[in-house]
C-alpha cells in the first residue's frame, strides 16, 4: 500500500514535472515566435538606426559623395564650443518650449475644468475642441501659413474689419515664433484636454462635497482639492509636451523654413538642414545624439519627480 | 496533430509562395525598367517626354522608362537621398547650380563616348560654350537639354487697362527697361489692386530663391554674384543699387509681391513675372492675354540670363548602360527637336532652324526669336562646387534684407563675408 502511494507520488510527480517543463517551454516557444515579426521590426527600424546614429555621429559623412571618414568625438567639440548655429537653435528651441507648454497646459486645464460640467451640449465642445488633434499636421500648417500671411492673409483681414494692422506674422522675427507657437497651442490643446478631464472625472465627487460642506468655495476647492490630485496626471501631460516641444519639425518647415534670419530656427530644423541640405550626415548625427541626451534627461527627470508625486 | 497539420499547410504555403516569387523574378530579369527623375509634374511637357520614351520602347521592346516628378523646391536635397540610398534613379535632370558639385561628387557617368560613338548624333552639333558648365576637360558629364533665357512674361489686359504700352511694345520703342518696368508695376498695382512683379516661380524671399531673380537686375546694373577668381561681388556698388532697385519696388512702390503674400502671375494676381518658356504651360487655362518680352535693360546694359538643365546619367543606377543608350536617344536631333518647344536645345542646327521658331504652339515665331536671341547673350545662373553651403549659410542673411529699413550694403557686407571663404574652399 505505501509501496502503491510512493509510485503514484513519484508518477504524479513524474507526470506533473513533464507536463509543466514541456507546455511551459512549448508556450515559451510559441510566444516568443508571436512577438517575433514585431521584435524584428523594433529591432531593424529603431534599435539599428538609433545605434548608427551615434556610429555617425563620430563620422565625417557626405551624403552626395558617400565619403565617410572616422573623427572621433570632433563633431561633439565643434558642436559644443564653436558652432553659433547650434547656440542659435537650442536657444530657440528653450523659447519655443518655454512658450509653448505653460499656454498649452494652462489652457488644456481651464477647457478640462470647463468641459468636466454635466451641461447640455457639452459633448459637441469636447468634439470641437479635439479635432485639431486629428487633422493631419500638413494640412493645418499648409492652412494657417495661408491665414498668417501680411496683407491677404485671412487673420489680417478680419483684424482690419476692426481697424487693426495686424504684422506680417510669418516674416517678422519675433511675430513669427509667437506665430508657430500658438497654431501649435490650437493643434495640440485637445489632446491634453481630454487626457486631464479624464483625471478630473476621476476625482472622486464625496472630496469636493465635504470641502463644500466645510465653507469651502469653488476656487478654494480647485486649488486644494482638484489641483494636488491632479498633479500626477499634470506632471505627465507637461513632460510629454515639452518631449513634444523640443522635437517640432513639420509646422516650422512647412511655415517658416527656420526662419526669418533665423527666428523660428529650432534644433530638429538643423538637423533636417545639415544632413540633408548641407549634406553633412555624420554633423547631423551628432546633432540629433544632442537632442537624444536633452529628451533622456527629461524623461528621467520625469520618473524621479513621479516618484516622488507618488509619497505620501 | 492538428498543429503538426497547421504547420504543414503553413509550410506548404511558404513553398508554393517562394516558387512564384523566383518564376516571376527570372521572367522578370529580362525585362528593363529606367527611372528617369525629373522636376516637372502632369501636362504637355511631361506627355511629350513620355511620347519619347513610348518611341524608345518600339526600338527596346524589353526597356520601359518612367519618368518620376520630384517638386522643384526640394529637387536637388531629395535627388540626393535618392542616390544615397537603395533604389536610386537610373537618370535625371540635374539644375546649373549644383553642375559642379554633382561632378565633383562622382555620382555622374561620364557621357562623352556614347555621344560621341554615332556619325547620325551629331555631337559637334551641341554649342560648347553651352557644354562649359557640364564638363571637366574634355569629359562631358551631364548634357544640357534646356537653355532657356529668363524673360518677363506679362498680363497683357493689365496693361491695357492702366493705358500703358505693353513690355513688347515698349521693346519696340527702345524704351524697355528696368526703370519702365518699375513704373508700369507701379502704375498697375495703384490702379487695379494687384502686384505689379512676381518673382521667378514666387521664389525670391524663400531659402536659395534670391539668386535666381536678382542674378538678372544685378547683372543688368552691372554687378555679379562673383567673379572668375572666386571674389564675392554682391558688396559692389553696382550690385547693391540692383538690390536696392528690388528692395524699393517690393517696400516703396510696393508694386513687387512682399515676403509672407501669395500673388501667382498666372491666375491673374500679378502684371507681370520673370520665368521661362517653360512656364507658359501654365497659362493653357488662363482667362487673360498674354505676352512675353526681353529682360529690360539696366543701367550697364543687357542682363540676359540664361537657366540650364542637364540630363545625367547616374553611377549608383542599376543599369547604366541601357541608360546612356536611352540619353543618347532622347538627345537626338529629332526628339531634341520635339523637346524644343518647352526646353530651347543646346543643338545650333535646331536654333537655326524655321522648325525651332514655330515649334511652340503658345508662341509665334517672333516670340520664339526672343528665346534664340537670349539663349544667344545670355549668360548662365551663377554656380560653384561649393553652392550648396554658399546657399545654405546666407539664406537667414538674406531675410534680413527683406523688411522695410533694410540697409541693403551692410547686409551684402555680412553676405560675402561669409560667401568669400566658401568660394575659395
Amino acid at each position: 500500500m505505501a509501496a502503491q502511494q510512493l509510485a503514484r507520488g513519484q508518477m504524479a510527480r513524474r507526470y506533473n514535472t513533464r507536463r509543466g517543463s514541456g507546455s511551459a517551454g512549448r508556450e515559451t516557444v510559441w510566444g516568443y515566435l508571436f512577438i517575433a515579426p514585431q521584435m524584428l521590426g523594433f529591432l531593424v527600424f529603431v534599435i539599428g538606426p538609433l545605434l548608427a546614429v551615434f556610429v555617425f555621429s563620430t563620422q565625417d559623412r557626405n551624403l552626395l559623395t558617400g565619403s565617410v571618414k572616422t573623427v572621433g568625438l570632433n563633431n561633439y567639440l565643434t558642436i559644443l564650443t564653436n558652432d553659433a548655429l547650434f547656440t542659435k537653435a537650442v536657444t530657440n528651441s528653450l523659447v519655443f518650449t518655454t512658450l509653448l507648454v505653460p499656454v498649452n497646459i494652462a489652457l488644456a486645464l481651464f477647457l478640462a475644468v470647463l468641459l468636466a460640467q454635466k451641461l447640455a451640449g457639452v459633448m459637441i465642445f469636447r468634439v470641437l475642441f479635439f479635432s485639431p488633434v486629428v487633422t493631419s499636421a500638413v494640412a493645418w500648417a499648409v492652412v494657417w501659413r495661408f491665414m498668417l500671411q501680411g496683407e491677404q492673409g485671412t487673420l489680417n483681414q478680419i483684424l482690419s474689419i476692426i481697424g487693426v494692422k495686424g504684422p506680417n506674422w510669418l516674416r517678422e522675427p519675433g511675430w513669427a515664433m509667437l506665430s508657430v507657437v500658438g497654431t501649435l497651442v490650437l493643434k495640440n490643446v485637445g489632446l491634453n484636454m481630454v487626457i486631464l478631464l479624464a483625471a478630473i472625472t476621476n476625482i472622486p465627487g464625496e472630496y469636493r462635497e465635504a470641502a463644500m460642506v466645510d465653507g469651502a468655495n469653488r476656487i478654494q476647492v480647485f486649488r486644494s482639492i482638484t489641483l494636488p490630485l491632479l498633479a500626477p496626471t499634470l506632471l505627465f501631460v507637461t513632460v510629454i509636451t515639452v518631449i513634444g516641444s523640443l522635437r517640432v519639425f513639420d509646422h516650422i518647415n512647412l511655415m517658416t523654413e527656420g526662419g526669418p534670419a533665423n527666428a523660428t530656427f529650432v534644433l530638429v530644423y538643423y538637423i533636417y538642414y545639415t544632413a540633408f541640405l548641407g549634406f553633412k550626415t555624420g554633423y547631423a548625427s551628432a546633432l540629433a545624439a544632442i537632442l537624444f541626451g536633452i529628451a533622456l534627461v527629461l524623461t528621467a527627470l520625469q520618473f524621479a519627480l513621479r516618484g516622488r508625486a507618488s509619497q505620501p | 496533430m492538428q498543429k503538426v497539420r497547421f504547420l504543414k499547410f503553413v509550410l506548404a504555403l511558404l513553398l508554393v509562395a517562394t516558387t512564384f516569387g523566383a518564376t516571376h523574378h527570372a521572367q522578370a530579369q529580362n525585362a528593363v525598367k529606367l527611372r528617369f527623375t525629373v522636376w516637372i509634374g502632369p501636362g504637355a511637357a511631361m506627355d511629350m517626354l513620355k511620347g519619347i520614351a513610348a518611341d524608345y520602347n518600339k526600338k527596346t521592346p524589353n526597356v520601359t522608362v518612367q519618368f518620376d516628378t520630384i517638386p522643384f523646391n526640394d529637387y536637388t536635397t531629395k535627388l540626393t537621398l535618392q542616390l544615397a540610398g537603395s533604389n536610386a534613379p537610373d537618370g535625371g535632370w540635374i539644375l546649373e547650380n549644383t553642375a559642379p558639385q554633382f561632378i565633383a561628387s562622382g555620382v555622374l557617368t561620364e557621357l562623352t563616348p556614347t555621344l560621341t560613338a554615332g556619325a547620325d548624333y551629331d555631337f559637334n552639333d551641341f554649342e560648347k560654350p553651352a557644354l562649359g558648365l557640364w564638363q571637366t576637360g574634355n569629359k562631358v558629364y551631364a548634357l544640357p537639354f534646356s537653355t532657356s533665357p529668363f524673360l518677363i512674361i506679362y498680363n497683357a489686359d493689365m496693361f491695357a487697362a492702366a493705358g500703358l504700352a505693353t513690355p513688347a511694345e515698349q521693346v519696340t520703342k527702345g524704351e524697355w527697361t528696368w526703370a519702365a518696368l518699375a513704373t508700369a508695376a507701379k502704375k498697375i498695382a495703384e490702379t487695379q489692386k494687384v502686384y505689379g512683379l512676381e518673382s521667378v516661380d514666387a521664389n525670391v524671399y524663400k531659402p536659395g530663391g534670391f539668386w535666381t531673380t536678382m542674378t538678372p537686375i544685378i547683372r543688368a546694373y552691372g554687378g555679379d554674384a562673383w567673379d572668375a577668381n572666386n571674389t564675392c561681388l554682391l558688396t559692389s556698388k553696382n550690385s547693391v543699387d540692383a538690390i536696392k532697385f528690388y528692395h524699393d519696388m517690393v517696400f516703396k512702390d510696393k508694386s513687387a509681391v512682399p515676403p509672407g503674400e501669395n500673388a501667382d502671375f498666372f491666375t491673374g494676381k500679378s502684371a507681370m513675372t520673370i520665368g521661362q518658356i517653360s512656364r507658359l504651360t501654365k497659362l493653357d487655362s488662363a482667362t487673360f492675354k498674354w505676352g512675353i518680352a526681353p529682360l529690360p535693360k539696366g543701367p550697364a546694359g543687357d542682363g540676359a540670363t540664361t537657366g540650364q538643365a542637364a540630363l545625367g546619367v547616374f553611377t549608383n543606377g542599376k543599369n547604366v548602360q541601357t541608360t546612356l543608350d536611352f540619353l543618347a536617344f532622347m538627345t537626338n536631333k529629332d526628339n531634341s527637336a520635339k523637346m524644343a518647344q518647352f526646353f530651347p536645345s543646346a543643338r545650333k542646327t535646331i536654333l537655326s532652324s524655321d522648325a525651332f521658331l514655330k515649334s511652340n504652339q503658345r508662341l509665334k515665331p517672333e516670340q520664339m526669336q526672343l528665346v534664340v536671341e537670349g539663349i544667344s547673350k545670355g549668360r548662365v545662373l551663377p554656380s560653384h562646387p561649393n553652392f550648396s553651403a554658399i546657399s545654405l549659410s546666407t539664406n537667414a542673411i538674406f531675410d534680413e534684407l527683406w523688411t522695410a529699413n533694410a540697409d541693403v550694403a551692410a547686409v551684402m557686407e555680412k553676405v560675402c563675408k561669409v560667401v568669400d571663404p566658401l568660394l575659395k574652399q
